[in-house]
């Protein structure tokens, strides 16, 4: 793995390099982590809105040891869990869209390839470079947000925002996420030869995430440990497939004889 | 033996572009490779470098066989590709320290130094290659193409498209590599370039048409020819010579004779003795070289029809 390494790094010092990918790293963990304890602070000593308290009302009798103000706002912030996991979606697609596109475009990867690197050292090399920075901005701005939530939230809120269900979120599904927004890159790279169509195909992959952000917030379903369990599960079978469908993409011969 | 293919071929989508390729290359050679475009120079070079599999025939590269020990060929090979193919946002020397990594060299940093200032271009050392001339460029593909000391070299279209200063320094370069001992892999359709710096030339279109050094080529197909220009050409003078028995043809092109024979050193002393005896005033006597452009499109041509 010492190639994947030197891929990494190589991958590293060309981001650097690009401020469009950097503010694409640097802004959304920032925004991510503000917006809620911001919501927080303004809604902790507001009277609750009759109106949200009637469309959580099932929530309320779900989580009987949160008063209904904690219970609208842990609601919410569950909305937070989703946002917050659309940065190993977003990040990683568009590093690994810049990362392959920007190969193809700088027509590099015959010589690479002419390399003794192995494509399995040369796609794990790209891929850490997409996953790493997704992930370590995905728990820095969680990171944040508690560190704030510890000073907005009650203490039965905050253990509240503590449970397994979150834990969860964040350390196995949001590498789950990642890889399956890595090799769903790679696939699009492909296929296209400009990197910002690449990214805007890449955005679509967000839209399921939203999806159920939205349906928790119309009080149609609350997610617990057990539903992200579920789909942890469901995602990791998905990330199998598409990686088989993207190493299949990601040989010598197809590279140079099948990408457009 | 560098190079020793025996029936290479290669197909796309049911289209040959390599056919049947049979060649060898001798270590330390310069083996130059034309073919006009798509005749399956660069699917020859990719099949060689080990980037894509041919599809019947079998390779072995300076003992190791094609498709069994990839690895081990890809680490004796550098290749210069048609486009220089670098990461513009870094430098030269990110790029070359890059390639060097991959290639498991020993003193990374020394041999950017090494190439770096021997193509030049050391005090541009951390400028971002994207500001770089074409020329500039392609010596950076070269010098990463020779960051590991290969010892077989693929060169592609190495001064396409560069102008015709940049050209000469990228042949020279090229001309003192063939000082140091190494194989090159020249593909080309720069005709000079190639019979300047090949010692043997194959011509492909899809399949080897031939393949000699240039005057092997020449001589295989125009014979070999001498030409004598004199002050009045007589019909008693063309008689004088057509009845020497090593020449096989006489052409008559106003006051020059072009005569076309085996031996021009043993027979030329000859043929301008008969014709003096026979009265001729002789102006002066001359091979006659045919351009390798000439043997190309000749080739090219026959191979077409």
């Amino acid at each position: 793995m010492r190639k994947a390494l030197i891929v990494f790094r190589k991958e590293w010092r060309e981001i650097l390099k690009n401020k469009l990918i950097l503010y694409t790293i640097g802004v959304p963990p920032i925004l991510l982590a503000i917006l809620p304890l911001v919501m927080m602070y303004f809604m902790r000593n507001e009277p609750v809105d009759p109106e949200d308290l009637a469309m959580y009302a099932q929530f309320v009798a779900a989580l009987p040891w949160l008063t209904p103000q904690e219970v609208v706002m842990y609601v919410l912030l569950n909305q937070f869990v989703l946002m917050f996991l659309m940065m190993p979606v977003v990040i990683p697609v568009t590093i690994a869209s810049f990362s392959i596109i920007g190969e193809k475009e700088q027509r590099s990867l015959e010589p690479l390839l002419a390399t003794p690197i192995r494509v399995t050292e040369l796609l794990a090399g790209k891929t850490l470079a997409a996953v790493v920075p997704a992930l370590l901005t995905t728990w820095a701005a969680f990171a944040i947000f508690l560190a704030g939530a510890y000073f907005l939230a009650t203490p039965a809120l905050l253990r509240a925002l503590l449970s397994p269900m979150w834990w969860l979120a964040f350390f196995v599904m949001a590498p789950l996420f990642c890889i399956l927004s890595v090799a769903i890159g790679v696939v699009i790279s492909s296929r296209v030869n400009d990197t910002r169509v690449a990214q805007q195909i890449g955005g679509l992959i967000v839209l399921p995430v939203v999806a159920l952000a939205m349906l928790q917030t119309f009080g149609k379903v609350l997610y617990t440990t057990q539903t992200f369990a579920l789909a942890s599960v469901v995602l990791a079978a998905v990330d199998v497939l598409v990686i088989r469908v993207g190493s299949n993409l990601f040989q010598r011969e197809a590279i140079l004889t099948r990408w457009k | 033996m560098m190079i020793e293919t025996h029936g290479l071929s290669r197909k796309f989508s049911g289209n040959l572009a390599v056919d049947g390729l049979t060649i060898e290359v001798r270590e330390g050679e310069v083996f130059g490779l034309l073919g006009p475009n798509g005749a399956g120079k660069t699917t020859t070079v990719r099949m060689l470098a080990c980037l894509i599999r041919p599809t019947s025939g079998t390779a072995r590269i300076n003992g190791y066989e094609l498709g069994r020990d990839n690895q081990q060929i890809r680490r004796i090979c550098g290749i210069l590709t048609e486009t220089p193919g670098l990461y513009e946002k870094l430098s030269a020397r990110e790029n070359l320290l890059y390639f060097a990594w991959l290639y498991d060299v020993q003193d990374p940093e020394a041999q950017v130094r090494k190439y770096l200032q021997m193509l030049g271009l050391w005090d541009k050392r951390d400028e971002p290659v994207g500001i770089f001339s074409k020329g500039m460029r392609q010596k950076v593909a070269i010098a990463r193409a020779l960051i590991h000391e290969p010892r077989l070299l693929f060169l592609d279209e190495p001064t396409a498209a560069l102008d015709p200063e940049s050209a000469k320094t990228v042949r020279d370069f090229i001309e003192e590599l063939k000082s140091e001992n190494r194989t090159i892999f020249l593909c080309t359709h720069n005709l000079d370039e190639a019979e300047r710096l090949s010692d043997r030339i194959g011509v492909i279109r899809q399949r080897l048409i031939a393949v000699d050094t240039p005057d092997g080529l020449r001589r295989g197909l125009f014979g070999r020819q001498t030409v004598v220009q004199l002050a009045e050409v007589t019909p008693a003078l063309v008689d004088a010579l057509r009845g020497l028995d090593f020449i096989s043809h006489v052409n008559q092109d106003g006051n020059r004779l072009l005569v076309s024979l085996s031996d021009p050193d043993a027979q030329n002393p000859v043929i301008v003795e008969r014709l003096v005896r026979a009265g001729a005033k002789v102006q002066y006597v001359s091979e006659v070289k045919h351009s390798l452009e000439d043997v190309y499109l000749t080739l090219v041509r026959e191979e077409t029809q």
